[in-house]
């Protein structure tokens, strides 16, 4: 392992955040709160123990992927365990495990909170808060590629590790035009939801916040409330902003580039608007019209179910008192999850479309046992390789989701919440049923599962492996012993 | 040394068709160049690992194909190369690219059947350079074998200047002089413009003093590198006669010309039928049908007595053995031909002598065109030749009117350091310049630097 390219790359994030944590600082200034002090220390801090790390460049550039997960993993290691510390040190999270986990949730656009009021912090925590998940949204790393001119082929490796999807692909030859697109579409697509948000007369600190969390499909409300107290109005600009957001970028670059027949034409974005259709009809029939008006039934079932697909979490109403179906089909969709090249989070849209295809394929070959069919998406065969590393990871997924049911379960919580629970945090939603549902918080669990859910999130984020990599022992195997010299002659 | 691109210069968008040796050796280059680029290939492996290891973006299809095209954005590419296995196919990209586009189109042909009348081709469809790496190496092969005693012979001004390198073995004159002393020994118009000592690479000065055992570059006019070696004591006459191993293409191009200057030539091959494909060919050469990695069946084509040999099998692996084995039976002169250098630590301590790489002359000849497209004004680089390992270049520009370097004379300009203006080809003279010497407009100015990249003329100012 080439520990000194990985070391460069930590002091760049951590520059970065440093840079950032200026932000929450500035909103101190604005509201004349002492707490903002914190941020300023922590980020001063950051920044003296992060310029000695990137003084030297590293001595070689050898890079594979092994080093691209391990230092996406450590990184968002890192990035967490600095950025959780404004919280604690200030006092507003008391304990540590609370402060990193709602650090982590907000880093991983889960937006699972362990908060009982939200409205009881101030705002540059509040904005801290929110921000982690414009952070995490697209990656730090892919802002880290954008910015930084890396040496040698460093780069795919890198953004392979952070980005969602079964195949990561460039919009553009190189990997830094590529993250600078990528990021030019998030901000101003962010821009364009904050002044949308105003229009509908919301402050500009909720428009910020809420953009924020819907950027990144967070989560994480300002309000105790979640997004219930503002006007229609409001709450649909949200609704097709999360489900933009939910969307692949490349559709995004193919529009701006005029190409519409080609973005109309991706397959995965299709899927998603039929499930989402699809989903939002369910629920509109099982609720039925007794409860609400027909504009308010639509207006509820489309925030929910664009909510929970594109793992962003924020809620218009408690869908944990909705009818038996309609909790299922939210709960199928959690898993179900956002586009591939999106912010969000889940298995991804792409991914179930290759596991439908190859259990029909199964069907198919198994009345015509000989015969050859390749699986296709968007008119072009995959390699068997995205196939099997597509089912790997749907089975990944499960192991890991119910060994932290398991590791859940000895709290005495009932399976729903457990189950929901884990659902929630390695799907990056934020809030599952019962216990958790949207009007609860994961205050009530055990430091212990705590953990375990940040580890759920953590894994979730970068989509299993890189984290698995990292606590791989193969993969630090020989890290420490030098190259052997060569014989002389 | 890599040279930080300036702002004012162009980045160009190049789509490459063809993942092979010569494929990936472009990419390389030309990413490391700072260009964005697409690499399409029929084979998906080859586009993941092309794209795993460099910044490109890779499209899997055939080139020729308008969706493919579309997808790889032949459309708004400035150069398209198609280095494909199959010349027909380079071709027919080429075409296909030129239709839907402005871009300067660049295929590979190896096929004596085209190659015959390449200009025509070129003409014919519209194409910017048509590039024959077997027809290439086998020119340099001719080359060294005229100078047999040089390790590398490359030409510069349309083949009016030489730059050949050569050993300084024990007991020469040159041992131990500096240069300011060579100087008026030597006389002529012969310059030394770059020297490896111990893996080190010098452009050296009049105080630079030669030891033995140095791998010189010198430039000279043609006409004039024969006698320049002859007066430090090097025996310069011209092989007479050649064994060929192998009847690949390349074997067709290096006997014919050889043929053409009248020496003998014997050609080994394996295969019956190419065999009397090539006597067809060639009336005048001597086929042998025989495996040629026999050490019997060489021993019987005389490779004792041949003056020189050329291993031309298409595997490395064999052509290095061949070498190395013709250095231990015979005292003939080799030119071993590598088409992939894959372990080059351990190739440069077997001593091979002089070494041919196909690939890198075509790599050379693309990269200087897309480097004087990309310079910010016009520019033209003749001819790019890449020394020790890619450390040092020798670069042909040639000098376009209003040239800030024109008409100053060379004293007086501040060069970088590391720079050697070596040559000017003044309306086919060759000029050693001095320092009263100035660079006219028209003049094309051969520059060795370890300075790598450069794009134009002014980029030898400080």
């Amino acid at each position: 392992m080439n520990t000194s390219v990985i070391r460069y790359i930590l002091g760049w994030v951590m520059l970065i955040e440093a840079a950032f944590m200026l932000l929450p600082c500035g909103v101190a200034v604005l509201y004349r709160e002492q707490v903002g002090w914190y941020f300023l220390g922590v980020c001063l801090a950051e920044l003296a123990s992060a310029l000695p790390l990137i003084r030297k460049k590293p001595r070689n550039n050898i890079f594979y992927i092994k080093e691209g997960c391990v230092a996406t993993a450590l990184a968002w290691i890192v990035m967490s365990l600095i950025g959780c510390l404004p919280f604690w040190l200030s006092g507003e999270i008391p304990s540590f495990t609370d402060a990193l986990f709602e650090v982590i949730s907000g880093f991983t656009t889960t937006g699972a909170s362990i908060l009982p009021s939200v409205e009881a912090l101030s705002y540059c925590m509040l904005f801290w808060r929110s921000f982690t998940h414009w952070i995490g949204g697209m990656g730090v790393l892919v802002f880290l590629l954008a910015v930084l001119q890396m040496p040698g082929g460093f780069h795919m490796n890198l953004m392979k590790a952070e980005s969602p999807g079964p195949s990561v692909g460039k919009l553009r030859p190189k990997v830094r035009q590529t993250a600078r697109t990528l990021y030019l579409i998030y901000l101003g697509m962010t821009a364009l939801e904050v002044v949308l948000l105003l229009l509908g007369k919301m402050p500009l600190f909720d428009a910020l916040t809420t953009s924020f969390g819907t950027a990144g499909t967070g989560g994480f409300g300002i309000k105790n409330d979640s997004i219930m107290g503002y006007s229609p109005y409001i709450q649909w600009v949200v609704t097709i902003f999360m489900t933009l957001f939910g969307v692949n970028f490349n559709f995004f670059y193919l529009l701006l580039l005029g190409r519409w027949r080609q973005a109309l034409a991706m397959e995965e974005v299709k899927a998603y608007f039929v499930i989402i259709a699809a989903a939002t009809g369910v629920i509109m029939l099982n609720i039925g019209r007794g409860v609400m008006g027909f504009a308010d039934l639509l207006r509820h079932a489309a925030f929910q179910v664009s909510s929970i697909i594109t793992t962003t979490g924020f809620a218009t109403i408690d869908f944990n008192l909705w009818p038996q179906a309609s909790r299922t089909v939210l709960v199928l969709l959690m898993f179900i999850g956002a586009c591939a090249g999106s912010t969000g989070g889940g298995m991804k849209v792409s991914r179930l479309l290759i596991i439908l295809k190859t259990a029909l394929r199964e069907v198919h070959s198994y009345i015509f046992p000989k015969s050859v069919r390749s699986i296709k998406a968007d008119d072009k065969a995959l390699s068997d390789d995205v196939v099997r590393s597509t089912h790997v990871f749907f089975v990944t997924l499960i192991l890991i989701f119910a060994m932290s049911v398991l590791c859940l379960s000895f709290e005495n919580a009932d399976l729903v919440t457990n189950f929901t629970a884990v659902a929630a945090t390695i799907n990056n939603i934020g809030p599952g049923l019962e216990l958790v549902g949207p009007t609860g918080n994961f205050a009530p669990f055990s430091p212990f599962s705590k953990y375990v859910l940040m580890f759920d999130m953590l894994v979730g984020r970068l989509e299993l492996f890189p984290m698995l990599v990292l606590f791989y022992p193969g993969s630090w195997k020989g890290t420490f012993s030098r190259p052997r010299q060569a014989k002389q002659a | 040394m890599e040279r930080k691109r300036s702002s004012k210069t162009k980045v160009m968008n190049i789509v490459i068709v063809g993942c092979g040796k010569v494929g990936i050796s472009l990419v390389d280059k030309l990413s490391r160049e700072g260009n964005n680029i697409t690499v399409v290939d029929k084979n998906p492996a080859r586009v993941q690992m092309v794209t795993d290891t460099y910044d490109v973006i890779g499209v899997v299809g055939n080139g020729a194909n308008f969706a493919v095209q579309t997808e790889a954005g032949v459309a708004e590419s400035d150069i398209f190369i198609s280095v494909t296995g199959s010349d027909e196919l380079n071709l027919l990209c080429c075409i296909a690219a030129k239709r839907s586009s402005n871009c300067a189109a660049i295929a590979r042909v190896r096929t004596p059947d085209y190659s015959e009348d390449l200009s025509y081709l070129k003409g014919k469809l519209g194409l910017t350079m048509i590039i024959n790496p077997e027809k290439e190496s086998s020119q340099e092969i001719v080359r060294i074998l005229c100078l047999p005693t040089a390790i590398g012979v490359s030409s510069f001004a349309r083949g009016r200047a030489e730059m050949v390198r050569i050993k300084v073995p024990k007991n020469n004159m040159l041992h131990d002089k500096t240069l300011a002393q060579l100087g008026p020994q030597l006389g002529g118009s012969v310059l030394i413009c770059a020297v490896e000592r111990d893996g080190e690479v010098h452009i050296p000065a009049g105080s630079f003093r030669l030891k033995e055992g140095d791998q010189v570059n010198f430039i000279c006019p043609t006409r004039d590198s024969r006698s320049f070696l002859e007066r430090i004591g090097f025996n310069t006459r011209q092989v007479r006669n050649t064994l060929i191993i192998g009847g690949s293409r390349a074997a067709y191009y290096l006997a014919r010309q050889l043929i053409q200057m009248g020496v003998e030539v014997c050609i080994i091959e394996n295969n019956r039928d190419r065999c009397e494909e090539l006597s067809d060919l060639l009336p005048k050469a001597t086929i042998i049908h025989g495996d040629g990695t026999d050490a019997d069946v060489l021993r019987e084509a005389g490779i004792e007595y041949a003056e020189s040999v050329v291993p031309l099998t298409g595997i490395d692996e064999e052509n290095i053995l061949l070498t190395l084995h013709t250095q231990e039976v015979s005292g003939a002169k080799v030119v071993t031909k590598i088409n992939r250098m894959m372990f080059p630590e351990a190739i440069e301590k077997l001593n091979l002598g002089s070494v041919v790489c196909p690939k890198d002359i075509t790599t050379n000849a693309i990269v200087a065109y897309v480097r004087s497209r990309s310079a910010s004004k016009d520019s033209n680089i003749e001819t790019l030749l890449r020394l020790f390992d890619n450390r040092v270049e020798a670069i042909e520009f040639v000098a376009q009117p209003g040239s800030p370097v024109l008409d100053i004379p060379l004293k007086s300009l501040s060069l970088r350091d590391g720079l050697l203006i070596s040559c000017i080809n003044r309306k086919g003279r060759i000029l050693i310049p001095g320092g009263d010497e100035c660079i006219q407009a028209e003049d094309s100015v051969i520059i060795v630097t370890t300075h790598t990249g450069l794009r134009e003329l002014e980029d030898i100012l400080v």
